[in-house]
């Protein structure tokens, strides 16, 4: 009796209490608008135009994409105002792609709007983050006839595949790491819209807050074999070593790296020492018709060590010339210091050090063909 | 026991900052050595708990004051846990509502637990490890993407104020073994006790020792001061190509850590009750979960409740030394007898 008593009451106070509660405001997802791509152009000081793109998904639609654009001085502040144009929900669920122009990155402040998108618990940590040459508007408005959306087409892009592991792929987390890291200094892909297609066009060195000097894909290469990536990219060699003008492509590249520093302070002296291991899938050049004997293929070897050595130490010398240092070769100096490690540290540092480069390079195989 | 200390111990130690990966070594040998006076004293009472204790080798009357203190401490301490986790809820997975129906949902489940006593809670503990150890596997990605050098140069601090802060606010994340002074009578092989929380210790050591490590070697000093949940963002690193967010799957699977923590402190609260006014009753629990629900929804500003749980885990410091004062109470009390 008791138990059915009690159960009754719950029945009769689920029934008429269930309507008293206060009504949740919960958007349907029909409702929310994900943002895939948001872009920073820069205007002056204290404002910025900052464009969203989100993906439409009514087929009564014309375009797959819906694009919103603001001028704002807050990057929270914009998303309100682009919420009052939208007719859904702002939410950074799917947020993919940040883009920033290049004036931006060289006169605004990256690293706040980074950060503001770090503390924001909806962003993921693997948001990819490019620098667009001139106007990330208009990169993101643009109709690209043979893609069907933008939002895949920039993410795509910027993913590493094995034949573009030159692009660096900066994601918010690897930002936010090297530019509050006083070893290193950022380095973030650049990209430009040539004609109907978006193209990497190089890499751009941070040197503290701002955009310093933009580098080519295959300076940016040594950095990534510095840092230690296993996996490079197909390496592309020009070199004139007594030869004649030689051109070849060594693939599937195995990388294998190690750093030594003299850790000292005063005299520093760093010296990098590489082993690479590829296939020799295409050459041209003198030499095309003596490559079959290992002996002729030791010589090859040789020369192509001398090429890269003068590469990389030309690279490097530029990067000291300039005190930036995006491969964190200060870090091999900061392991032995003891104290706090300072940004004006790695300058000097940076600016100082004597590098001596050895590179092995050995060539596993040419192909299947004799 | 872990809770959401180790969410967050690589914050709390971070004005160390890379020196502090070898910080949890530390505090298992201090956790060793204070566990030996807990052990020792409960061994000498195998059927008494310390609350039991307190009141014989203190008196009645200072005992049970002394007793009272420890229950509010339980209590405030237990609010403060689950007000640090609704806290962590709110920000990352649910952001649009408020906490009190998660709050009260969690307490629903906490009665549950405890009301089948501490062999249920135990059970609860056991499966708990097995269902979240698989955790320390997502950190495999950070662990990739880091960097062995962060480690050199070793012992790079100077100040000692640095390492007191360090060991002030990290300790926390290792507290729960003292516990074992209340439910030392309900050990079945008391002989082996004091092996066996040595072993228990040092897995939770381990584990934070794993975390701390791996933060070192994934963030920059930096990162290590101002990202406050860092283990998440270590989940973060990861990615399925089913999953992509292994963050918010860590924290829904963390609710179990917090479960099984805050069940063995709210049994030891009420059995405090209990000993408080010499009567057991079923009752006392659902009043000190309300008690909870109250102090965790309270109308104070955040400032003020963050203070009152920091204070409460450092009065929580003194329940590990506080065994240490028995002893001496004990020894004193012989010699007397045996005088006589």
């Amino acid at each position: 009796m008791n138990r059915k008593l009690l159960c009754l009451m719950l029945f009769i106070q689920l029934l008429f209490l269930a309507a008293c509660g206060e009504k949740e405001i919960k958007v349907p997802l029909e409702d929310v608008g994900m943002v895939g791509i948001i872009a920073f152009d820069y205007i002056d000081k204290d404002s910025m135009k900052l464009t969203v793109a989100i993906p439409q998904y009514s087929p009564e639609a014309q375009r797959s994409t819906q694009t919103f654009t603001v001028v704002t001085d807050l990057v929270s502040n914009g998303i309100v105002e682009i919420e009052k144009l939208s007719d859904k929900k702002i939410v950074f669920n799917q947020l993919r792609v940040v883009l920033f122009n290049e004036e931006f990155a060289r006169q605004g402040n990256v690293r706040k709007v980074i950060q503001h998108l770090y503390r924001n618990a909806e962003v993921g940590n693997k948001v990819l983050i490019a620098i667009v040459k001139e106007n990330g508007e208009e990169m993101l408005k643009y109709n690209y006839p043979d893609k069907p959306n933008i939002n895949f087409y920039l993410n795509d892009l910027l993913q590493p595949s094995i034949n573009t592991a030159f692009n660096p792929n900066t994601n918010i987390h690897d930002f936010m790491y090297t530019i509050t890291n006083p070893v290193f200094d950022p380095i973030i892909p650049f990209i430009d819209k040539n004609s109907d297609k978006i193209e990497i066009k190089g890499i751009a060195v941070f040197k503290g807050n701002q955009m310093f000097e933009l580098i080519n894909p295959k300076e940016a290469l040594i950095i990534q074999a510095i840092q230690g990536r296993k996996n490079l990219a197909p390496l592309d060699i020009t070199m004139e070593q007594g030869h004649g003008k030689e051109k070849l492509l060594i693939d599937l590249v195995e990388n294998d790296v190690h750093l030594k520093s003299n850790k000292s302070m005063t005299s520093p002296k760093l010296t990098i020492s590489i082993e690479i291991k590829g296939t020799l899938s295409e050459y041209k050049g003198e030499r095309e018709n003596d490559l079959f004997t290992t002996e002729s293929l030791a010589e090859l070897e040789k020369d192509v060590n001398k090429e890269l050595e003068q590469d990389i130490k030309t690279f490097l010398d530029k990067l000291n010339e300039w005190q930036v240092d995006p491969s964190g070769l200060s870090e091999y100096f900061r392991m032995y210091h003891y104290g706090k490690w300072t940004t004006e540290k790695k300058r000097e540092i940076v600016s100082k050090v004597a590098i001596d480069v050895h590179v092995k390079t050995s060539i596993i195989s040419t192909g299947t063909l004799k | 026991m872990i809770g959401t200390g180790i969410l967050s111990l690589p914050q709390q130690l971070s004005s160390l900052g890379y020196s502090q990966a070898f910080m949890p070594l530390l505090f298992g040998v201090i956790a060793s050595a204070t566990l030996y006076p807990m052990v020792w004293i409960s061994s000498k009472y195998p059927n008494d708990n310390l609350f039991r204790i307190n009141e014989i080798l203190l008196g009645k009357w200072l005992g049970k004051f002394i007793n009272l203190f420890f229950v509010i401490q339980f209590i405030v301490f237990i609010a403060g846990i689950i007000s640090n986790y609704m806290h962590l809820i709110q920000s990352t997975a649910l952001q649009e509502q408020t906490i009190t129906g998660p709050v009260f949902c969690f307490l629903l489940l906490l009665v549950y637990i405890v009301s089948g006593g501490i062999k249920s809670i135990a059970r609860f503990c056991i499966l708990t490890f097995f269902l979240t150890i698989g955790m320390v596997y997502f950190t495999h990605w950070a662990f990739e993407k880091g960097d062995m050098s962060h480690f050199l140069p070793l012992y790079n601090f100077f100040s000692v104020n640095d390492f007191y802060e360090a060991l002030k606010r990290g300790y926390l994340s290792i507290l729960g073994y003292e516990l074992i002074m209340f439910y030392f009578p309900y050990i079945v092989d008391q002989k082996k006790a004091y092996r066996h929380t040595l072993i228990g210790i040092w897995i939770s050591i381990l584990i934070c020792f794993i975390t701390t490590a791996i933060s070192v070697m994934y963030y920059s000093e930096w990162q290590l001061v101002n990202v406050e949940f860092s283990v998440l963002n270590l989940f973060k690193a990861g990615e399925f190509s089913f999953i992509e967010r292994i963050d918010i799957f860590g924290i829904t699977l963390w609710v179990f850590l917090i479960l099984s923590t805050v069940a063995a402190y709210l049994w030891c609260a009420k059995k405090g009750v209990d000993s408080l006014l010499s009567k057991k009753s079923k009752a006392y629990l659902y009043i000190l979960a309300i008690i909870i629900f109250f102090v965790v929804k309270m109308p104070f500003s955040r400032d003020f409740q963050e203070k009152l749980f920091i204070g409460a885990s450092y009065v929580g410091y003194m329940l590990i030394l506080w065994p240490i004062l028995l002893i001496m109470i004990y020894a004193f009390r012989k010699k007397k007898q045996v005088q006589l």
